[in-house]
């Protein structure tokens, strides 16, 4: 393997101020003229070529079980006895009668809402931090990523309690400032906030995604920058930003859609259970408990794809405005 | 190369000079600036907030079980090494390291099989224009969205008439097809931000697709290769419900599993043996990510710019 | 795009078709020859499943030491894994009709698998490969659904009440000698943690809170929960009724308050030191004594009150059966298996009570218990006049309506629920657990 030894310098800072680039229109497609179809064909078979172990993988392992979920969910179906079409029966539950769906979708939008900006910024935060030291950054970047190594195990259920019990940590801290709200693992109105810490707890995984964007981002860009007389914050500005904007929106993106998706936590520090008072019964816990528990998978799959088609139009509004403050170094030309 | 200035329109471009300045040496000086020592003073901070419930779970370890519950504090009242003594005999016969090994070798097959399929998928989505690419980019977006519990039970169809259930190829299987759309999709985002200009310039040498994704991409986007490998690696390591449903001896049990066989709500549970064990299987995920987290200090930045 | 639209509907019709098909076609078969009987010259492997811990590991692996030891053609694959876990792997397995050959079964399962042909009808083994000589007619009832036997119990409980003498004595807090009405022990709640509330000590939990005293309450009045039919045999309005017997409780501090349950999990309050009694299974007191650790060394396990002296509303429950798969190919051997299981002396003294007590009595003689087994074993001698006949087996989905009924507990508890709110709630999920 030939490691390239010319610097994309040029290229790249001319790309930098990418929402103010004017676009230039892309080629047309060009069918007109003979040698670019053929070209189009050959570039059609290399796409397909390096597309196919995802091919296979899309229609032999996925799509099929995506499908039959979807054809559940017009049915009531326990798992032991053959699935029996309902049409929008389970749908028409879910938004008339089921007050537990309701107040699920309701706990999941704050967690969604709340704990996404907090972990991306948090995340985005330290990586930044960790990113303008070099002495020690190898223990400082794995200090915090270790919560995030332990992943959602009995362990975590114990210590996050623990945690925010009463006289914990956590309820001592807050009282050494004069803040008395005892301790919040009981306390209904303080769980789901709990719920959240937990999550900004364990920001690993977009913080190392940061920091991998922000070593693609050329050094030379910050010299020229600096050449050029902007200070720290212009740099961040109008180097940082722009360049990290791909990664930026791939964690929002990847964040929000996980956080909808929320089970693992959700499901160890209650057991299972939702509690107390369902402040923990997140949409895919509460799918969850359907489906296994009570055997009713027609109406978990009507569920899932409730959230698909939400995460889904969300995902198409993001795509969509990505364009306007999103810049690829690769698609300009 | 193509002259580049004059694309350049707004009022905040940076006039950067075509020829990178000499590499400016150590830039990075030792000096505790004060804004240095701030940095350091608020990493430092957070650091402790982060560990502390680390350090908890840790010293917890050494609790005797009966102390779950009722003594909350961060020191065991009396200590005891019981638990690791407990976690080392193993499990209904079966010796620890063999959960071990079941699970090294499950992270390990998943993150050649990531790596490779995801790469391969990615660099079609990112570089290659050709008929339905969109749809099969919506398509790949579209499996990131749905709950994977209601995608269980037909996929254990599948395999079942496969005949292989118990074995590791459920598991495995998928890590080489690029299942993993999140992946897939991080490596598109890295591709996608590397300047086209050297591969355009190989394609005029005459290379083809497959050797500029070996030769220019994949060194190009390394950072994002080794942050998959590092969280494929760890999240297999800690995938509980895919063993749970295709595994049932528990020789092929990996340790998220075998973790949770201290605990039966139903008899006795020993929390300090799960604790225990919950880190001794953390030992190795640390220590991975220790070694390959090295790697995200050299991004490409440096390595392809110093030839 | 009509057309497109048109085609994607074939695409998912085909899916469906064919997913049906594997979901249909696979259970059933394996019907046993009547009277046949185990050809050891055989070799043959056996798949078997159970819930339990590392324990409960190593008392199968000399069990099963001891079954090959007589029958050494018969291999035993065993597989195990924690409660939940367990039915969770065994529900993906009974869509795909890939069942264990044996399994460990719980009796909140037991009308389900059964009456959708999953498990093997064990009547014409009974007396042959499946001894049946040390059990009671009413004890091999239990696994009777729709007149088959599906399961054979290996252990029984009943419901009781532990007590915690030392605690109750450093805590400054009487203790509950058993029995009474509930209103006594109400009073007994209220003047316990009056007395030791200081101590951070409760007289109990909140017993509204469990399914099985409601149960009781219902059995006082000659009637079960649930119908023959699997029609539930109670109103909304008595639900409610019932929840409100907590409110003196709740209100008086008398039970330990819903916050600190929280907080305590994954212990109950029993077994973490902060109540004296607890209304549970009598099988449950080893796991008291492990988690509340060296300080406390034994307990006491008395009567739990009761709605009307005279009437018979405990029984005993199955706390664990055996059962086999509809599929299985070797009918035959798993019999035999499940026949060691249930009756060989060896099980037994490799378990112990770690079952409960050993449904079998050649089990249960094969036994000296002594400590918290033998309190057991004469507890449940205590209450023979209050033991009847045991109800139906559970209507399936019944084991998702007791914990239904424990969360509605735990938010009487809050303070976020009504015991008319509770019951509403509670009315809504039973029946869309039972018409699922």
């Amino acid at each position: 393997m030939t490691t390239p030894t010319e610097t994309p310098t040029t290229t790249v800072a001319r790309d930098l101020p990418s929402s103010a680039t004017p676009r230039q229109p892309r080629p047309a497609s060009g069918s007109s003229r003979p040698g670019r179809s053929k070209q189009a064909a050959s570039e059609t078979r290399a796409g397909y070529s390096f597309l196919l172990p995802w091919m296979i993988g899309f229609l032999g392992l996925t799509i099929g079980p995506m499908l039959f979920s979807l054809y559940l969910a017009f049915t009531r179906y326990n798992i032991f006895t053959p699935p029996q079409w309902i049409g929008f029966d389970n749908f028409v539950r879910m938004f008339t009668e089921d007050q537990q769906f309701l107040q699920s979708v309701q706990v999941t939008l704050v967690y969604v809402l709340v704990g996404t900006p907090i972990k991306l910024a948090a995340a985005l935060g330290v990586a930044l931090l960790l990113n303008a030291v070099s002495k020690g950054s190898g223990f400082f970047r794995s200090a915090f990523y270790a919560p995030s190594l332990i992943g959602a195990s009995v362990g975590v259920a114990i210590v996050w309690r623990a945690m925010f019990n009463s006289d914990g940590p956590v309820d001592a801290g807050l009282s050494a400032i004069g803040i008395n709200i005892g301790g919040w693992v009981g306390n209904v109105a303080l769980v789901l906030p709990m719920m959240i810490l937990l999550a900004v707890w364990q920001f690993g995984a977009p913080m190392v995604i940061f920091l991998a964007g922000l070593k693609q981002i050329p050094r030379e860009l910050y010299e020229a920058a600096q050449v050029d007389g902007a200070g720290k914050v212009r740099q961040f500005r109008s180097v940082t930003l722009p360049m990290l904007s791909s990664v930026i929106f791939f964690n929002l993106l990847l964040e929000t859609i996980n956080a909808f998706q929320v089970f693992a936590s959700a499901y160890i520090i209650s057991n299972g259970s939702g509690g107390p008072a369902g402040q923990t019964n997140f949409y895919t816990l509460y799918l969850y408990k359907r489906a296994f528990g009570d055997g009713q998978m027609g109406y978990a799959s009507a569920m899932a794809w409730v959230l698909l088609v939400v995460v889904a139009i969300i995902a198409f509004i993001m795509f969509r405005t990505s364009k306007s403050w999103v810049h690829y170094a690769g698609d300009n030309r | 190369m193509t002259t580049a200035g004059s694309q350049i329109t707004s009022p905040a471009q940076l006039e950067v000079p075509l020829v990178a300045p000499p590499a400016g040496g150590r830039r990075r000086s030792l000096k505790l600036t004060p804004g240095r020592i701030a940095v350091y003073a608020a990493l430092t901070v957070l650091a402790i907030i982060v560990l502390y419930p680390m350090l908890w779970l840790f010293l917890s370890t050494f609790k005797p079980s009966s102390e779950f519950g009722q003594n909350q504090g961060l020191l065991p009242e009396s200590p005891t090494i019981d638990n690791y003594l407990k976690v080392i005999e193993g499990i209904g016969g079966i010796p620890l390291w063999r959960f071990f090994s079941n699970s090294l070798l499950l992270a390990v097959a998943a993150v050649v099989g990531t790596l490779f399929s995801s790469s391969l998928a990615a660099y079609a989505f990112a570089r290659i224009r050709f008929k339905g690419a969109g749809i099969f980019f919506a398509a790949m977006i579209g499996t990131l969205l749905l709950p994977f519990h209601v995608i269980i039970l037909p996929q254990y169809i599948m395999f079942q008439r496969l005949d292989l259930v118990d074995t590791f190829w459920p598991l495995i299987i998928p890590k080489f097809l690029a299942t993993e759309a999140f992946f897939v999709f991080l490596m598109v985002q890295f591709i996608r931000n590397i300047p086209r200009d050297m591969d355009e310039a190989a394609r005029i040498d005459g290379a083809g697709h497959l050797r500029i994704f070996m030769s220019i991409i994949l060194p190009l986007i390394k950072p994002a290769l080794i942050t998959s490998a590092i969280f494929t690696f760890i999240w297999t390591w800690n995938d509980f419900l895919g063993p749970l449903i295709y595994l049932t001896s528990p020789e092929n049990y990996p340790l998220p599993i075998a973790l949770r066989l201290y605990n039966d709500q139903t008899s006795t549970s020993d929390y300090g043996a799960t604790i225990a064990i919950s880190f001794v299987a953390l030992l190795p995920v640390l220590l991975f990510f220790l070694v390959f987290q090295r790697f995200l200090v050299d991004g490409v930045a440096t390595q392809g710019l110093k030839g | 795009m009509f057309t497109t639209r048109k085609r994607r509907a074939g695409i998912v019709l085909a899916a469906t078709v064919s997913a049906a098909v594997a979901l249909t076609g696979c259970s059933g078969g394996g019907s046993p020859e009547p009277g046949a009987t185990f050809d050891p010259e055989a070799e043959v492997t056996l798949d078997f499943a159970f819930w339990g811990n590392d324990v409960r590991a190593d008392l199968y692996n000399e069990a099963l030491a001891a079954f090959n030891e007589e029958y050494p053609n018969i291999t035993v694959n065993v597989s195990f894994l924690g409660f939940p876990e367990f039915w969770e792997a065994r529900q993906v397995e009974a869509a795909g009709g890939n069942l264990p050959d044996v399994m460990q079964f719980d009796y909140s399962y037991l009308r389900q698998y059964s009456e959708n042909g999953l498990l093997l009808p064990l009547d014409d083994y009974l007396g042959g490969i499946i001894d049946t000589e040390g059990f009671e007619q009413n004890i091999l009832d239990i696994g009777v659904v729709n007149d088959q036997t599906t399961a054979i119990p290996a252990g029984t409980n009943a419901w009781g009440m532990y007590t915690n003498p030392q605690l109750a004595e450093e805590s400054g807090a009487p203790l509950y000698e058993g029995g009474g009405s509930w209103e006594d022990y109400n009073d007994y709640l209220i003047e316990a943690s009056a007395a030791a509330s200081a101590n951070g000590v409760y007289g109990g939990a909140d017993w509204t809170g469990r399914i099985q005293n409601f149960e009781l309450h219902k059995r006082a009045q000659g009637e079960n929960l649930f119908t023959d039919e699997g029609e539930p045999n109670f109103t909304q309005e008595e639900v409610a009724e019932f929840f409100a017997l907590g409110d003196e409780i709740r209100s008086e501090g008398g039970s330990v308050p819903g916050q600190q349950l929280e907080e305590i999990y994954p212990l109950s309050a029993f077994d973490s030191a902060r109540a004296v009694t607890e209304l549970t299974w009598d099988n449950f007191g080893a796991g008291y004594l492990g988690n509340l650790g060296e300080g406390y060394t034994e307990l006491g396990l008395v009567a739990p009150p009761t709605a009307e002296e005279g009437s018979q509303d405990l029984y005993l429950k199955p706390s664990m059966l055996h059962a086999i798969s509809a599929g299985t190919d070797h009918p035959e051997a798993a019999a035999t298996l499940v026949d060691f299981l249930v009756n060989a002396p060896e099980t037994a003294e490799a378990f112990g009570t770690n079952r409960g007590l050993p449904a079998s009595q050649t089990q249960l003689d094969a036994l000296s218990l002594e400590g918290l087994d033998a309190q057991i074993q004469e507890y449940e001698d205590s209450i023979a006049d209050r033991l009847g006949d045991a109800p139906p087996v559970p209507v399936v989905g019944y084991g998702a309506i007791e914990e239904e009924w424990r969360q509605i507990g735990l938010e009487l508890g809050l303070g976020t629920l009504t015991p008319e709110e509770g019951a509403e709630r509670f009315f809504t999920e039973m029946e869309v657990v039972l018409n699922s």
